[in-house]
């Protein structure tokens, strides 16, 4: 027994030592490959399908983005296409379903590794491997994949994680090999993803700068840190200029200017308990009640108050209207945003706070920490999987559209445009198994038939959910039906029986015991292409086709090919144990 | 600086929250479950219908011995397939008519979303005070219900045998029935111009029609194409006539030339049953100062008729077709219960016409 002093002694137990990111990456598949494998995202969330439908176009037509199976014709430029092309690319193996698993996969993996990373610039190897282990568990990554279905978001978030110690390194101390290494990580990252290239990256950018100005020691100028960070920033914005190139032509010849589409997370979230249950509770599981420790904690250390500081303005930012804060930074963004992604940003950048928390709760309290630990973890991953069977937000993704697909693919059916309704998050579904064109989609900001941007609503075959807006921008589509050439209606929901009737339309066929009819109407011509200014040239085709997917190969190249640099951080010392001055009482061996 | 700053975040979290609270309304709930006025009391009622709260609702209500709860529900939520039965109450104004100490009348105009559009509803509703809050006395209708009893029915039908179970409807080996558009209108009205007259069903069989108008330029050049989408009553049986109305938003008259019509009819299966009688038909002002068609509807079948289409067509003094307007009823009809509609029409038409017709188109909701 030592007394009089802290105790030095050399631990040996498994809590007190670093969780290899092995074992970590091991238990992420062990967790997370199941639930992959029983294709839970596919058949329960309410973007999968929206995704393998723009693979599915790119597995066709690699290098001509204009997808005419929706809105008359789109572009798809309007969305990075990096975590498509590469479901596109599996697909030729694995079918389009196994690719998009395996690229999510590859995001639920990536996730541990980036916050492995990330955690690592901000605490000890211990703590950063707690992080790393935590962030498995998160609720708000479980949400946003088996249930939102956000593989883009799920993706680029790890692959920014990825790169921000590359850009610490550089910024602090000039590494070049963090330049290049970091800046073609972000290249990657943002043809993953534009919003989290646009939003997430300053949020979690910032914090690491500050760390880096305050980590620079005293032979470092505070300046040229900020100038190399600089240099950063422009080379990346300038390769994302040249990566991205035909979504900016996109962006700026078409900015988004329909109407304002409502979306929950946008609401005050106090004001609705299933919302603020939605959007807080489930994706922050347990890390609510760590909230008010990680504050107290990370306040006192001047190193972790950037971080602090960063994920409480992402916190923020995840409550949506819940504070006037992101209306007035984001203006009119705030009204084309949704904002559960800033929850998931919000709970990796804690994710350091937690893996220090955990780490000082384990020292102290030993096998009970742990247990509380692991209890936490487990009611966090479990309460948004509990609340996906409880919810009242259903994505009806799992509809069977086989007749659907059927009956557009024969007799010629396929020369008119068709619309379904009631089909919630199942019309990509029939989209992609089908050669016909629809003049609904499932993606907003591509969308530029007046029938849609007049109106705040969004995909027509969920109108009634917004209201007279939806009925409205409804009934304007099936006036212009002889111009779409819209000639079947699906209807799953006989809340639209009673308008196409009276429009026009007669009920031709049924499936599933009535649960889906077949709405046609006889005056209306074969479709034509409707002229598009949005049409994307041959080159932004080719650019398209080539540069998202080799900043991904280059990334990985670069990944595999040079090794890191190790670093060196001189606040962290470790004390060697001083020699006893008072003798220590030893109980002689008998 | 290290104590203070999770208690700066804190505080300047509460403030923006606070903020919000105030900005998105919250305030105002609070002070609306007070229900210290006439209008409180019928905006916290009407709220809380709003959310589907309709215990709440009831509960507020001043007269629930008079009103049985499901009746209640039902006034909101409707019965039968009715159009209320696929719609939801989206917003509502209220306005106070007159009040006293004790008792107040209140106008609450009801907007409803629904499967067929937007329908609005005005109630004007007496508001009793108990203690210190306000309560709503909502209207028990005393419509008698009908004995059970027999109606015969003798109506004509016409079914067509088609070429089998894989064939298209409509892709028929028969000719199409002989439909004549019988009249054809175009004018101008302040932010559009509207196509509209009559069509008929010359043949023998019934029809399923829709009208169509192009309207051409001074070189023939097409300027847009719309139809008469659910301003037409589509199932016509033989010698049957329809008024029709195609609407071209943003056009100006002067700008064409000529309207290219079209009728295009389908042989089809159709019944004569339901009859739908209309009768009181008149032309007055509401009580919102609108011009308005007005008459009641009764079903004089055995089946219940989900959702009735009224559609009236508007004559001037030569008999041409001046306007033709149209509106969904809330109700469904019951056999043998009238049901009062309404449909409104431009004042400076109104004041050009001089005899009306109306047609009831239906649709029967399934589920």
């Amino acid at each position: 027994m030592l007394m009089g002093r802290e105790d030095t002694t050399v631990h040996t137990s498994y809590f007190s030592r670093p969780i290899p990111l092995r074992l970590i990456l091991l238990l992420a598949l062990a967790v997370h490959g199941p639930l992959l494998a029983m294709q839970l995202p596919l058949t329960n969330s309410y973007d999968a399908n929206f995704h393998v439908f723009f693979a599915s176009h790119y597995a066709h037509h690699w290098f001509d983005p204009w997808n005419p199976k929706w809105f008359a014709g789109f572009s798809q430029t309007t969305y990075p296409p990096l975590a498509h092309q590469w479901i596109a690319l599996l697909s030729y193996v694995f079918g389009l379903h196994m690719a998009y698993l395996l690229v999510q996969l590859a995001g639920v993996l990536l996730i541990p590794v980036g916050v492995y990373r990330f955690a690592q610039l901000w605490v000890s190897e211990r703590a950063a491997s707690y992080a790393s282990l935590f962030s498995v568990f998160v609720g708000a990554m479980v949400f946003l994949v088996y249930f939102a279905g956000q593989l883009p978001t799920t993706l680029s978030a790890p692959l920014y994680l990825l790169a921000l110690p590359y850009f610490y390194d550089w910024s602090r101390t000039s590494d070049f090999r963090g330049l290049l290494k970091g800046v073609v990580l972000v290249l990657a990252a943002g043809a993953v993803h534009h919003v989290t290239l646009i939003f997430g990256s300053l949020l979690f950018a910032i914090p690491v700068l500050w760390l880096a100005v305050i980590d620079r020691g005293e032979e470092r100028n505070a300046v040229a840190v900020l100038i190399r960070a600089g240099i950063f920033a422009g080379l990346a914005a300038a390769g994302l200029g040249i990566v991205l190139l035909p979504y900016w032509i996109q962006i700026i010849r078409h900015p988004i200017e329909q109407m304002p589409i409502p979306h929950a997370s946008r609401s005050n979230l106090l004001l609705n308990f299933t919302y603020l249950t939605n959007y807080f509770f489930v994706p922050y599981g347990m890390l609510i009640v760590a909230f008010p420790f990680m504050a107290w904690y990370a306040a006192a250390r001047r190193r972790l108050r950037p971080l602090l500081l960063g994920f409480w303005l992402t916190l923020i930012f995840g409550l949506g209207g819940t504070t006037p804060l992101p209306k007035w930074v984001l203006g009119r963004s705030f009204e084309i945003l949704t904002f559960e992604r800033f929850t998931l940003w919000a709970a990796l950048m804690v994710m350091p706070l937690v893996g220090v928390l955990a780490e000082r709760a384990i020292d102290r309290y030993g096998r009970k920490a742990v247990m509380g630990f692991a209890t936490a973890a487990l009611i966090t991953l479990l309460l948004p999987m509990g609340w996906m069977a409880v919810t009242p937000f259903s994505p009806n993704a799992n509809i069977n559209v086989d007749a659907v697909d059927a009956f557009l693919s024969r007799d010629g059916h396929d020369k008119y445009r068709y619309l379904t309704l009631g089909f919630g998050n199942a019309l990509p579904k029939v989209s992609t198994y089908t050669d016909a064109n629809s003049v609904d989609g499932e993606y907003n900001s591509a969308r530029l038939l007046p029938e849609f941007t007049h109106y705040g609503t969004a995909q027509l075959t969920s109108a009634k959910y917004f209201g007279t807006n939806g009925m409205e921008a409804l009934r304007m589509m099936l006036r212009h039906a002889s111009h779409y050439g819209l000639k079947y209606i699906f209807i799953r929901d006989p809340y639209y029986e009673p308008l196409i009737s009276f429009a026009g339309w007669r009920k031709v066929e049924s499936y599933d015991s009535g649960t889906i009819t077949v709405w046609s109407k006889e005056d209306v011509p074969p479709a034509r292409p409707i002229p598009s200014d949005a049409m994307p040239t041959a080159l932004e085709g080719l650019l398209w086709g080539t540069l998202p997917l080799a900043s991904s190969i280059l990334a990985i190249l670069l990944a595999l090919l040079i090794p890191d640099r190790a670093r060196a951080r001189t606040e962290v010392l470790l004390p060697f144990p001083e020699r006893e001055m008072q003798g220590a009482l030893v109980r002689e061996v008998r | 600086m290290k104590r203070v700053l999770p208690l700066v975040l804190a505080a300047i979290t509460v403030v923006l929250i606070v903020m919000a609270w105030f900005e998105s309304g919250g305030v105002e709930r609070h002070v609306l479950r007070s229900a210290a006025t006439p209008e409180q009391a019928t905006r916290l009622m009407l709220s809380q219908i709003q959310t589907h709260n309709f215990d709440a609702a009831y509960a507020r209500l001043a007269n629930r011995n008079d009103l049985d709860k499901n009746t209640f529900i039902h006034e909101f939520t409707g019965s039968y397939g009715s159009l209320l039965t696929i719609s939801a109450l989206e917003g509502f104004d209220v306005g106070v008519l007159h009040a006293s100490d004790q008792e107040a009348t209140v106008r609450a105009r009801l907007h409803y979303a629904t499967g067929v559009g937007p329908l609005d509803d005005t109630r004007d509703l007496t508001v009793q005070r108990t203690g210190d809050t306000w309560k709503v006395v909502w209207p028990v209708d005393t419509t008698a219900k009908l004995p059970p009893q027999v109606i015969p029915v003798n109506y004509l039908r016409w079914d067509v045998i088609s070429r089998g179970s894989g064939d298209d409807w409509g892709a028929q080996n028969v000719d199409s029935p002989q439909v004549r558009i019988v009249s054809m209108n175009a004018i101008q009205r302040p932010d559009s111009v509207v196509v509209l007259g009559e069509v008929v069903n010359e043949d023998s069989v019934p029809a399923y029609v829709n009208v169509g108008a192009t309207l051409l330029g001074p070189n023939d050049e097409e300027l847009a194409q719309e139809s008469s989408f659910d301003k037409i009553a589509h199932t016509l049986l033989p010698r049957q006539v329809s008024p029709y109305r195609i609407d071209f938003p943003n056009m100006r008259l002067e700008k064409i030339k000529n309207v290219r019509m079209e009728a295009k009819a389908l042989l089809i299966a159709a019944s004569a049953d339901p009859v739908i009688a209309i009768d009181q038909q008149k032309l007055e002002t509401d009580r919102l100062g609108r011009k308005v068609l007005s008459g009641k509807l009764t079903n004089q079948s055995g089946q219940i008729v989900s959702i009735p289409h009224v559609i009236a067509a508007y004559y001037d003094s030569n008999g041409k077709v001046i306007w033709v307007s149209d509106g969904y009823v809330a109700q469904a009809l019951l056999p043998q219960m009238p049901v009062p509609f309404a449909v409104d029409l431009p004042p400076d038409v109104a004041k050009n016409v001089q005899t009306y017709r109306v047609i009831v188109n239906h649709f029967e909701l399934t589920t």
